[in-house]
């Protein structure tokens, strides 16, 4: 296996066309560059020709109808529908700081060491909350205690969890609340410090209150991170992200600044999705 | 703007009856300018009374709009073009009520001119009124009609009327010096051109507003910008 980071830029076996011009406003310096993307499950083909630029350092945010193909993008930034049968590639490419991501080759652990995931429902290890955080070093081979130690500590103070579970860091991680548990669920994901991280719904079962903490962190994180996340909550696009992409049918409709999304919106779709006048 | 009905229709029915309040408001403003004037040019204390009565009802409107306005913003958070149209809405209607003010001050001021002897020089405000009222109006059709060519249109046009006051405060001053046995006439009618002055500002303000709802460009201030003499 050959470490992401390791690998030749030159190197990928997909045959490119031309690079794709950038639909509506370019950013400056892309962390993920998404190219002529079709994708599909089985003979069902969910995304077309999607070129999208992903900023690094910021908050980008998917949204659009239910079945629009958001989530099966996202999925597709750390090869999770590898997993999934008859699920590939048919055209086009990802890049996360210039490298294909779907070479052969590239080590899919170490992807997605880089690239976190947090899903729409919380889903601790039936573990301590210490051996959630610790899981994913162990595996990377950490076995240091005072170096997992610290790597928990930070991890939790990232998540904005540390001050709320230091006193009970070996009860079950699932004696917390629906918040905690999804900011336990950040945490695990930090702890192995990507530079990406993914985040499907991530507040869709939690409450307000829940939610504001989530979002905050959302916030706070984005200054280490690149945060890509898919959320059906207009208003949560509009209050976390810094770009919005908005899909359809398996397209990329539009992909602006947020603020020029939710106030202006160049395209008619996008314009009558947002205001709930669809379909 | 889009056509399409919203989900909610309630939501529709809230925009619909804000938009309502709006252009009646818009009515009674323009009936309410048209009184005042009548008030001065026709030397009638009757129509003088009942402008400066018609300005309760447009306060009530505008507290009423103002109270539609952030219960649509609190129950629905609209965004994009509804979010424009609601917050256009709730300015025009801040700027119909001071045109409105402005027909209480013109009522007030015609009233106290009647009570002397017609002065000729009444006639330096009918260019005035005549300016300032298509104004208004052009600037309530190009928003009823989101027209934003027709709202642009209307911006400019505020110079002449400036100009205008210009002059008839300089006539005006001269009179006084000429004749001060009639200074507080010619100071009322000053007073008169200014508050004509103040509805073509509103009218530009409206005209504004206008053509943020429809094509989210903010307009305003882009003379002073320029380093042009602001109004």
């Amino acid at each position: 296996m050959v470490s992401l980071l390791e690998m030749p830029e030159t190197a990928s076996p997909i045959t490119m066309n031309e690079p794709a011009p950038r639909p509506n406003a370019p950013v400056e310096r892309a962390s993920i560059e998404i190219e002529h993307l079709d994708f599909a499950y089985g003979s069902h083909q969910v995304l077309h020709d999607v070129t999208l630029d992903i900023p690094p350092r910021a908050v980008t945010a998917f949204i659009g109808p239910s079945g629009c193909g958001k989530t099966t993008l996202l999925r597709c930034l750390n090869r999770m529908n590898d997993l999934v049968d008859g699920a590939r590639i048919t055209r086009g490419a990802i890049r996360i700081e210039g490298i294909d991501i779907n070479q052969p080759g590239v080590d899919v652990v170490d992807l997605r060491r880089r690239v976190g995931m947090v899903f729409q429902k919380s889903n601790p290890f039936p573990k301590s909350i210490y051996d959630n955080v610790a899981y994913g070093l162990r595996i990377a081979g950490i076995s240091r205690r005072t170096l997992i130690d610290e790597a928990v500590e930070r991890s939790l103070r990232s998540a904005a969890l540390w001050d709320e579970v230091k006193d009970r860091m070996h009860v079950s991680g699932y004696g917390l609340s629906g918040g905690q548990q999804q900011r336990l669920c950040i945490a695990r994901a930090l702890a192995v410090e990507p530079e990406i991280v993914l985040m499907d719904e991530p507040c869709s079962a939690l409450d307000p209150i829940a939610t504001a903490k989530v979002e905050e962190l959302i916030r706070q994180l984005k200054t280490r991170y690149t945060i890509v996340i898919v959320t059906h909550n207009m208003q949560q696009a509009g209050r976390c992200s810094d770009r919005t992409a908005f899909f359809y049918l398996g397209k990329l409709i539009e992909v602006d600044d947020t603020t020029k999304i939710f106030s202006n919106p160049g395209q008619r779709q996008t314009e009558e999705y947002i205001t709930g006048r669809f379909g | 703007m889009t056509e399409q009905k919203h989900i909610l229709a309630t939501f529709d029915e809230a925009l619909g009856s804000l938009r309502n309040s709006v252009l009646m408001m818009s009515s009674l403003t323009e009936r309410s300018l048209e009184r005042a004037i009548a008030g001065l040019f026709q030397r009638d204390d009757e129509a003088c009374a009942i402008a400066i009565a018609d300005d309760e009802e447009i306060d009530q409107f505008e507290k009423q709009v103002d109270h539609d306005g952030i219960d649509l913003l609190l129950r629905f958070q609209p965004v994009a073009s509804d979010l424009r149209r609601v917050v256009s809405a709730m300015k025009l209607s801040s700027n119909l009520e001071r045109m409105a003010d402005q027909a209480t001050n013109i009522a007030r001021r015609a009233r106290k001119l009647n009570q002397h002897p017609a002065l000729p020089e009444v006639e330096l405000i009918r260019p005035m009124y005549a300016h300032a009222m298509a104004m208004f109006k052009d600037a309530i059709d190009a928003y009823v009609r989101s027209d934003v060519d027709q709202a642009r249109s209307v911006v400019p046009r505020d110079e002449a009327l400036d100009e205008l006051n210009r002059m008839a405060g300089r006539r005006l001053t001269e009179r006084m010096a000429e004749d001060p046995a009639q200074l507080r006439g010619y100071l009322n009618l000053i007073f008169v051109s200014r508050c004509l002055e103040r509805v073509g500002d509103h009218a530009t303000n409206m005209a504004e507003d206008a053509v943020y709802a429809v094509a989210a460009e903010d307009i305003r201030h882009q003379q002073s910008a320029a380093g042009v003499r602001p109004r």
